[in-house]
């Protein structure tokens, strides 16, 4: 009882002690903020990524593609493994409008709406077609036509809110791909000849994944018009399969599985016709796939925690200081505590639990000053962008809509334990020095 | 000289003074840091611009050359701003590396010999870029055959570990060998309406390049540009180019330079090659720097975000300042009081104490500079370390896009950062100084 008596009448006594209590709440302010943003845009970069390749993809980097997958797939769906599977052309195309004479060149791909929509978010991502996928290649405004998917900025822009124009049903355009078609061998088909590898697609629906690179440079058609735009040979290729796993299998142990089917039913293929372009295929997870784009996210968010556990360094020594000057002042006490039988350990549990105090309210109002600027993030940076034109993040660069302000309960868990932990790390050697104190030494210089 | 005692005694018999020294440091070590790697990344940013197409690039409108190109380099040349100028074909293609392997690149039409004058493209060159002379085409052993170079990231991958290549092994692998480019164009036939072309070059691998930038070494392939051009403007009876890179005498303003070279350009598309003032106009003529600029911008605005939250963080070493002379100038109340019973003004005993939080300022400061400097040219060692003792491969050249870490010290902002220290420093130091120049020597005394 004691304890707590003298605790709250240091800290209301002791000014000083709200300098520490200051500090760690800027500290944790600071640190709420700035992680809730990073932790939402890392976060959501990645779930969109997730969602937009599936559990795993089974592929080639070359675009010559591999052969022989409708019977991977069919072993793959007997696994019991998989929720979808589906199977999908990449390759690049040159693409020309109705509208000017330049053509731009445009990364195509090729899928089963039905299954793709089964193994990724596709369905989601579109704008019209989302309820009813197997129509996502049909042009409402003529079902007979053959459709295709534009990315989304490259039918509407964005404006400096990050906010695009919607319209009701997809407007009538066409444009035209032009693709150089690939044999098994990787050369092109009809050397000597120039074959008509061009056909005009009709804007059907547009896709809006949140992913800068997929919502412009992306054209997706038919697989089937894929591959006969892309590919010739006597057997189906394609470049990979995207696969989901059922819920209850993990990402690793579903991807370990995958690979050693990939390993055998490639042993099985050995000595099949073009059977080397399966030599070309990996088996990855989502992450290994898009590592190039989500790894500097996650490695600016992990340097951004290192860099801030260095700065919580600086609450430690505010705390140690702190502690250090109440022990100077209060040797009397400690001495008065001592002298009527007070333990060591109930001296150092004083000043730790002191310590303590001081991390919860420091952190608490950290955190709630934290929140309750998370909360008006959005309208701080509207009220910045609409009188002084500033924007943490440009829409028309950045494919962000709000900045992330969802607050994790437990990132605050552990910054909240991080700054009591500080707090009594700080406390630590004063705790130490007021409990190697001799009361008849403090009360003899306290009485002269 | 009784200032200079008492800050001597104080930082020998109070060694909590130089926790404040070391936070300072850390604070101006990290913020230095940090300024030096965004200041390096921008820089190497706008120089990867500048060596990939010299000081000023001069691209034609969509769907339109540039004729007699030869001619209007002349003229280039022999004004008071260019040193030299060379001319490039662009085009997007396939590169069939091997049989079942196929990667998309960017093909360059080139002269190699001007080209060299121009951009930095002889020191890219793994192979001649050690020899004497001027880069060439010519493939070895076989005169009339074509050749090109290579980005090394089209052909291989860096070690998963180091993130470096293995320049030996791809050079015995891939010199001299034939590889074919597929590429295509649209052309009006006889109705006058617009169909595809395509084109396949032969070549043999005669140089690799590995220029530091992800980007162009995994999509680079240069070759001849008379080769290219024969093969996608083959009814073109001149030559033929798309852009013109630039390159000025030493001490031309690139930007100043702009506006002259565009006179010079309306004059010749004028009088030389009937061009109209639209043409003439969508011309785009521009400073390699400012291609870059919206992107130079959002990266000079996530710097400024960081300096501001480690700024804010910082603010905490004002507390810590404060809260060690806090305790200093209670601890040495009896010190205060003799002196100012000897007669010291108020103000004497002020710049006493503010005198000490300037020193400890200074020091943070000078320690906290040498600390960052340290830390950031010796960056790359450190990622060495950590990849060797946590296998932790912080910077992988396929996702920051440069091979190398910036290590220059960005001295201006270090400048910035040492002196807000100092002033953080003495703003600490100002409120102890002032409670202790109100210090009554009678109280105190009479204490003792």
């Amino acid at each position: 009882m004691y304890r707590l008596i003298l605790i709250t009448r240091y800290l209301l006594k002791r000014h000083i002690t709200h300098f520490a209590i200051i500090a760690v709440a800027l500290c944790v302010f600071t640190v709420v903020v700035v992680m809730t943003v990073m932790i939402g845009l890392v976060g959501g970069f990645k779930q969109k990524n997730h969602a937009f390749v599936g559990d795993c993809v089974v592929g080639t980097e070359s675009l010559v593609g591999f052969p022989y997958y409708e019977e991977f797939m069919a072993l793959v769906e007997q696994s019991g493994l998989v929720e979808g599977v589906s199977p999908v052309v990449k390759n690049y195309a040159l693409l020309g409008t109705e509208v000017g004479d330049d053509d731009d060149n445009v990364e195509i791909i090729g899928l089963d709406p039905v299954r793709h929509s089964q193994a990724t978010n596709f369905a989601q991502t579109l704008d019209f077609r989302g309820d009813r996928p197997e129509k996502a290649f049909e042009p409402m405004y003529d079902p007979s036509l053959p459709g295709c998917i534009l990315g989304i900025d490259r039918v509407s822009r964005r404006d400096p809110r990050g906010q695009y124009v919607h319209y009701d049903a997809p407007f009538r355009a066409s444009v035209t791909l032009t693709c150089l078609p690939l044999n098994a061998k990787g050369a092109l088909v009809g050397a000597g000849t120039n074959p008509t590898a061009t056909k005009r697609f009709f804007y059907s629906d547009n896709i809006h994944t949140g992913i800068a690179a997929v919502d412009y440079g992306y054209v997706y058609l038919p697989l089937d018009q894929a591959q006969l735009l892309c590919m010739s040979g006597d057997e189906k290729r394609i470049s990979a399969l995207h696969i989901k796993f059922r819920p209850d299998v993990g990402l690793q142990e579903g991807c370990r599985q995958m690979a050693e089917l990939w390993r055998r039913f490639r042993a099985d293929k050995a000595g099949a016709p073009n059977s080397f372009l399966l030599g070309t295929v990996n088996v990855q997870s989502w992450k290994e796939y898009r590592r190039a784009v989500v790894a500097p996210m996650e490695q600016e968010q992990l340097m951004l925690s290192l860099m801030f556990t260095l700065v919580g360094i600086t609450t430690v020594f505010i705390v140690f200081v702190v502690f250090y000057m109440v022990v100077n002042s209060k040797k009397k006490d400690i001495g008065v505590l001592k002298s009527v039988g007070a333990s060591n350990a109930g001296v150092l549990s004083l000043f730790q639990g002191f310590a303590f105090g001081i991390g919860l309210i420091g952190s608490c109002t950290g955190i709630l000053f934290g929140w309750l600027f998370l909360s008006r993030i959005n309208q701080v940076e509207q009220w910045l962008y609409e009188h002084f034109r500033i924007q943490l993040w440009d829409r028309t660069v950045y494919v962000i809509g709000a900045i992330p302000n969802h607050v994790d309960l437990s990132a605050l868990a552990a910054i909240m334990g991080c700054a009591i932990l500080a707090c009594l790390i700080g406390a630590l050697v004063p705790s130490y020095l007021a409990v190697r104190l001799r009361p008849v030494e403090t009360l003899h210089a306290g009485r002269t | 000289m009784l200032k200079l005692f008492l800050w001597l005694k104080y930082v020998r018999r109070r060694r909590i003074m130089l926790l404040s020294v070391v936070a300072v440091a850390v604070s101006v070590a990290l913020l230095i840091a940090v300024a030096s790697l965004f200041t390096g990344f921008i820089a190497a940013f706008e120089r990867s611009a500048v060596e990939a197409i010299g000081d000023i690039a001069m691209r034609a409108p969509e769907g339109i050359r540039i004729e007699k190109y030869p001619e209007f380099i002349q003229r280039l040349e022999q004004s008071e701003l260019v040193e030299a100028a060379t001319a490039s074909l662009t085009a997007e293609g396939l590169l069939r590396i091997e049989g079942g392997n196929v990667r998309p690149v960017v093909i360059w039409g080139i002269e190699p010999g001007p080209r060299t004058r121009v951009v930095g493209l002889k020191e890219a060159l793994i192979c001649q870029g050690k020899a004497a002379g001027e880069p060439s085409f010519a493939v070895p052993d076989a005169p009339g055959k074509t050749g090109g170079f290579v980005g090394i990231a089209v052909l291989t991958k860096p070690d998963e570990q180091t993130d470096e290549y293995d320049q030996e092994a791809v050079c015995k692998e891939m010199l001299n060998k034939p590889v074919v480019l597929m590429t295509g164009t649209m052309e009006l036939d006889a109705k006058g309406e617009r169909v595809p072309r395509r084109s396949t070059i032969p070549f043999r691998i005669v140089d690799i390049m590995f220029t530091g930038v992800y980007l162009l070494d995994s999509s680079l392939v240069y070759v001849p540009l008379d080769v290219l051009q024969k093969e996608l403007y083959p009814r073109e009876k001149g030559p033929v180019a798309t852009s013109i890179s630039i390159r000025l005498k030493p001490g031309v303003d690139p930007e100043s330079a702009v506006e002259q070279i565009r006179a010079l350009w309306q004059t010749f598309a004028t009088q030389e090659l009937n061009w109209g003032p639209m043409a003439i106009g969508l011309t785009a003529i521009k400073t390699s720097r400012e291609m870059q600029r919206l992107y130079v911008a959002e990266f000079e605005k996530q710097k400024h975000v960081l300096e501001v939250i480690f700024g804010v963080i910082s603010f905490s070493v004002v507390v810590l300042v404060f809260c060690i002379f806090h305790m200093m100038v209670k601890l040495k109340q009896t010190d205060i009081a003799i002196v100012k019973s000897c007669g010291a003004a108020n103000s004497s005993v002020i710049g006493l104490f503010l005198g000490f939080g300037v020193s400890i300022g200074v020091a943070g400061s000078g320690l906290g500079a040498a600390l960052g400097y340290t830390i950031t040219r010796n960056i790359n060692q450190i990622e060495g370390w950590i990849r060797i003792l946590f296998g932790l491969k912080l910077w992988r050249s396929s996702v920051y896009m440069f091979d190398r870490i910036p290590d220059q010290v960005d001295w201006n902002s270090a400048l910035l950062f040492a002196t807000l220290a100092l002033a953080a420093a003495t703003v600490g130091a100002l409120l102890p100084a002032v409670a202790a120049a109100r210090t009554r020597p009678v109280e105190v005394l009479r204490h003792e």
